[in-house]
């Protein structure tokens, strides 16, 4: 189309110099040197998410009412997001810019809100892409292994669980207390996972009724076994009865068996088995129960806000100190002698290290002592290795199973991966390495090559969207456009009232909540069609269809940059022009 | 977040105005408010080139060019012709820059308001004479380079108060306005349209070239004049009812506004701190003049 209009003669000029054509003849685009260019670009909770959720995107979604489609945006990525939305520590809201003004979003609570949503479809297949024949193994049914087989099951691929216990779900079931994960919300996204088709084969234990032969007949195999060995006390007396480790007694009350728990319960350890096993006790009748750490509060590794609801239930903690002996009565405990600690200097770790106080020791009656000093990954299994058909035994880094960035073992076909591998120690990390492991196998059983992975402490995406790599800090956004509000706390029932039973703690948020933070989050990075750009433009030089599909019309925009300067979320970039001529 | 913004956009590109310049946004904006049934009446000044050559025109809208001083005149004639062909309904817009409208045009733009002529009067304010070289008028703020009041030679004397000229005149409406806040522009362009007789809109429009300022920060200095208060927006009804329109989300030192434009680059910290004072007692005089009624508690703080 021309807009130019020109006159042959003087005839057919008008008498009066009156205009009969627009501007749009004068291509001002010519004048540009810059030019903006639309480029979504990473939200920092999206970079601190380890399970890979595209934050900043299901959250436009959910502030445009659109649920289900954000709910499906999750799952792309993460099959547990019921689980994450309570359990998760959330590092994403650590990361979010919001907490400069009004408090991060609580992103946990959306994810919560859209996992509880009922009638929700059913997670997507993905088109079938596994060659004919090829199968999968899958070792250990935590979040590790569950999430691998899902993303594998979407892609087509026939999958097999074996978990050594009669029940699925790892320590998301063994460990977890119900007061946090209402067992429906589990179970209804295990069954999820089932009903794409994965052969769930429970009551196997590897090393056990299951061995490395079985194993061979599969063309992959994936290690999540977690870390299923609660380190020991090492004091005299710790084998008396009445001394139960973290992880034995929460399983044991997870998976309703009877347990005694006495009148004073003591609790070791610092961190979330210590308060899960606190608070369970509690619940199950314990009088005292105490929790006693060898460094203050502030070293503690258990999430805060556990810590602090594990103190408004009444449970008692004693910082700096640790026992030295239990001591016994005919082999069963009567009390546990402790020593005061000092901190000194700094360890390698770079927290200060506790040093015995001498001459402070005391005792303490106990009923029952739950030392909860952390986990390690039993891999008794290896001493049978070798022997099924398998050259060599798995190498071991650091008490883990040997990773690389793909998942793979040091045995071509064998992948590892969760806490037995990378030991980061939560579920979306774990979600998110049996993601690795699942895009790993596919591409091996493809013989593709297994290289380009993140690495191990960055996040991998099923389903990427198309982003920039820079992040958006707090610092990039257009401050102008956004105002200090605060962030909603949920609910909890009263502490008088839940240290009672294991019903759930805390309330999600009601849609109301969940639309306030939707609106709240600044969508770092991401266009979330909010008009700015359009609405300033000098040059009427930017269109859109229903505040998505912006584009720049070239041949009239002269570069000025005020779209890109006051997009309130960076979502323009600047490109000089002559990158875009060659 | 979305906008209250007709889709209506009666402004074309093409247009020539430089990259980043105030004035089209401004008109944009306008034409958005008044929709089509609107003649444009433009006096001598930038928007004489931005409107693009013969026989092309940026605006979708019938528009005049005339002489720097006529703007009060023509508007005046122009409605009368209207009418008296029966089309009581079409807006008549002037549209004038700082030049032609604080200098030059005075004369007539208060002969035609003293007479209440039905018909908007909007001042896009780029503070200097612009496209003929950046020449000091008398809405050139004080301490601004120009070509004429160089860096030696500042100016020395204060911006002209034009909407309390236009106030005194006891006028149905006026009102400041700027580029940076869309909407309020709009509503004070709408309600300029549903009353009758003379109204004038001031804006300001920054001018990247003549302010020495970066294209891309053109919103950002509009919306920084507001938010120091050096351009507060408000309306003024009938000469007598003030109300502040646009409260500051929190009020920034001048400094912050000065310091992004090359035309204030030579100001010392003394002078800045001057303009600060006086933005100060302005800042209260008009406060303590309207409607207080909507005040948030926090921006009477000076610095
Ligand atoms: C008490 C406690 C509370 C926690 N709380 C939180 C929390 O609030 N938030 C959070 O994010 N994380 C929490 N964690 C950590 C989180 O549960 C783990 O990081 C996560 O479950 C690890 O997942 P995984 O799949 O690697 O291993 P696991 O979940 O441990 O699953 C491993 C599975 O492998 C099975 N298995 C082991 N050996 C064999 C074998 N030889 N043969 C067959 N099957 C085998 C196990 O029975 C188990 O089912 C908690 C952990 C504990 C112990
Ligand atoms: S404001 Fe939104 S997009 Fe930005 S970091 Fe927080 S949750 Fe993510
Ligand atoms: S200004 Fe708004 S609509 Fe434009 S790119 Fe940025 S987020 Fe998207
Ligand atoms: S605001 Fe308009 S003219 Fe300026 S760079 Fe963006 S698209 Fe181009």
């Amino acid at each position: 189309m021309t807009y130019q209009i020109s006159f042959r003669n003087e005839g057919e000029m008008p008498d009066l110099p009156v205009s009969s054509g627009t501007t749009l003849y004068n291509t001002t685009g010519t004048w540009r040197y810059v030019r903006p260019v639309y480029r979504n670009k990473t939200s920092p909770c999206n970079v601190a998410c380890p399970a890979g959720e595209d934050i900043a995107q299901y959250l436009g979604l959910v502030a445009k009412g659109k649920y289900q489609e954000a709910r499906l945006r999750i799952l792309e990525e993460n099959p547990f997001p019921g689980v994450c939305g309570r359990v998760c520590p959330h590092p994403c809201e650590s990361e979010c810019n919001r907490a400069e003004l009004g408090g991060s979003i609580s992103i946990h609570m959306v994810e919560r809100f859209l996992a509880d949503l009922a009638g929700g479809a059913p997670v997507q297949r993905l088109p079938s892409n596994a060659p004919a024949g090829a199968t999968v193994a899958i070792v250990g049914s935590g979040p590790a292994g569950l999430s691998c087989a899902y993303q594998l099951a979407r892609r087509g691929y026939p999958v097999t669980v074996f978990e050594a216990w009669d029940d699925l779900g790892g320590t998301m079931r063994l460990g977890i207390p119900a007061y946090r994960l209402p067992r429906h919300v589990l179970d209804a996204e295990i069954a999820a996972i089932a009903r794409l088709g994965v052969e769930m084969c429970t009551g196997r234990r590897l090393g056990d009724n299951l061995s490395t032969a079985d194993l061979r007949a599969f063309s992959a195999v994936f290690l999540a076994v977690g870390q299923q060995k609660s380190r020991a006390l090492e004091v005299a007396g710790e084998d008396a009865q009445g001394v139960v480790a973290g992880l034995d007694f929460l399983r044991r009350v997870n998976l309703g068996m009877p347990v005694e728990v006495g009148a004073r319960v003591a609790v070791v350890g610092g961190g979330n088995t210590a308060m899960d096993a606190a608070r369970a006790a509690l619940r199950l009748g314990a009088q005292t129960v105490t929790v006693l750490y060898r460094r203050s509060r502030y070293e503690m590794p258990a999430i805060a806000e556990e810590v602090q609801e594990a103190q408004d239930e009444g449970i008692c903690f004693e910082f700096l100190t640790t026992p030295v002996r239990v001591l016994t009565e005919d082999g069963a405990i009567r009390g546990l002698q402790c020593v005061r600690m000092q901190l000194g200097a700094p360890d390698g770790t770079g927290r200060r290290r506790p040093e015995p106080l001498a001459g402070s020791e005391y005792t303490l009656n106990v009923d029952v002592l739950i030392p909860a000093l952390g986990q390690e990954a039993d891999l008794a299994f290896l001493e049978h290795w070798a022997g099924g058909g398998l050259a060599q035994t798995l190498s071991m880094a650091n008490g883990l199973l040997e990773t690389d960035a793909a998942a793979q073992s040091s045995q071509t076909g064998i992948f590892v991966g969760g806490d037995s591998a990378t030991g980061f120690g939560t579920v979306a990390h774990a979600v998110g390495s049996g993601k690795r492991a699942a895009l790993a196998i596919d591409r091996y059983l493809h013989g593709e090559d297994l290289n380009g992975f993140p690495a191990l402490d960055q996040h991998v995406h099923a389903a990427p969207r198309d982003l920039d790599p820079a992040v958006v800090r707090f610092a990039d956004l257009n401050l102008a456009y956004f105002e200090e509000l605060p962030r909603p706390e949920p609910k909890q029932r009263p502490a008088i009232e839940r240290k009672r039973d294991f019903a759930e703690v805390t309330d999600g948020l009601d849609e109301q909540q969940v639309q306030q933070e939707a609106h709240r989050c600044f969508s770092c990075g991401t266009c979330n069609g909010c008009d700015t750009c359009w609405l300033y433009c000098p040059d009427v030089s930017i269109s859109r269809v229903d505040h998505s599909d912006y584009q720049v019309n070239y041949d009239y925009c002269k570069g000025c940059g005020i779209c890109a300067q006051e997009c309130p979320r960076r979502a323009i970039v600047m490109e000089e022009e002559l990158k875009w001529k060659k | 977040m979305s906008y209250d913004v007709s889709e209506s956009e009666l402004l074309a590109s093409g247009h020539v105005a430089c990259p980043g310049c105030g004035a089209p946004m401004a008109v944009r904006y306008a034409l958005k408010a008044l929709g089509e049934n609107t003649v444009l009446i433009v006096v001598a000044s930038c928007w004489s080139i931005i409107a693009g050559p013969f026989p092309y025109t940026a605006a979708q809208v019938p528009l005049l060019h005339t002489l720097f001083a006529t703007g009060g005149s023509v508007a005046s004639g122009v409605k009368a012709g209207l009418e008296a062909r029966g089309l009581q309904d079409t807006t008549v817009l002037t549209l004038a820059g700082d030049g032609g409208t604080f200098d030059i045009g005075i004369q007539a733009l208060s002969a035609a308001v003293e007479r209440n002529e039905d018909f908007i009067y909007m001042c896009y304010d780029n503070e200097a004479y612009m496209n003929t070289g950046i020449q000091r008028s008398s809405a050139t703020p004080w301490g601004a380079w120009t070509t004429t009041t160089p860096v030696k030679h500042p100016k020395d004397q204060p911006k002209k108060d034009m909407v309390a000229i236009m106030a005194a005149h006891r006028i149905p409406y006026t009102a400041t306005a700027t580029i940076a806040y869309p909407e309020d522009l709009i509503r004070k362009v709408q309600k300029a349209k549903s009353i009758r007789g003379s109204k004038f809109l001031h804006v300001l429009a920054p001018c990247p070239s003549g302010w020495k300022s970066e294209p891309s920060q053109s919103v950002l200095l509009s919306r920084l004049a507001v938010e120091s208060c050096i351009f507060p927006l408000y309306e003024v009804e009938h000469g007598e009812e003030y109300r502040i329109t646009v409260w500051p989300k929190a009020r920034v030192p001048v400094q912050k506004y000065l310091r992004l434009q090359g035309r204030f680059a030579h100001l010392r910290d003394e002078d800045i701190g001057r303009i600060q004072e006086n933005v100060d007692d302005e800042w209260q005089k008009l406060v303590t003049r309207s409607d207080r009624a909507k005040a948030p508690g926090n921006v009477d703080q000076a610095f």
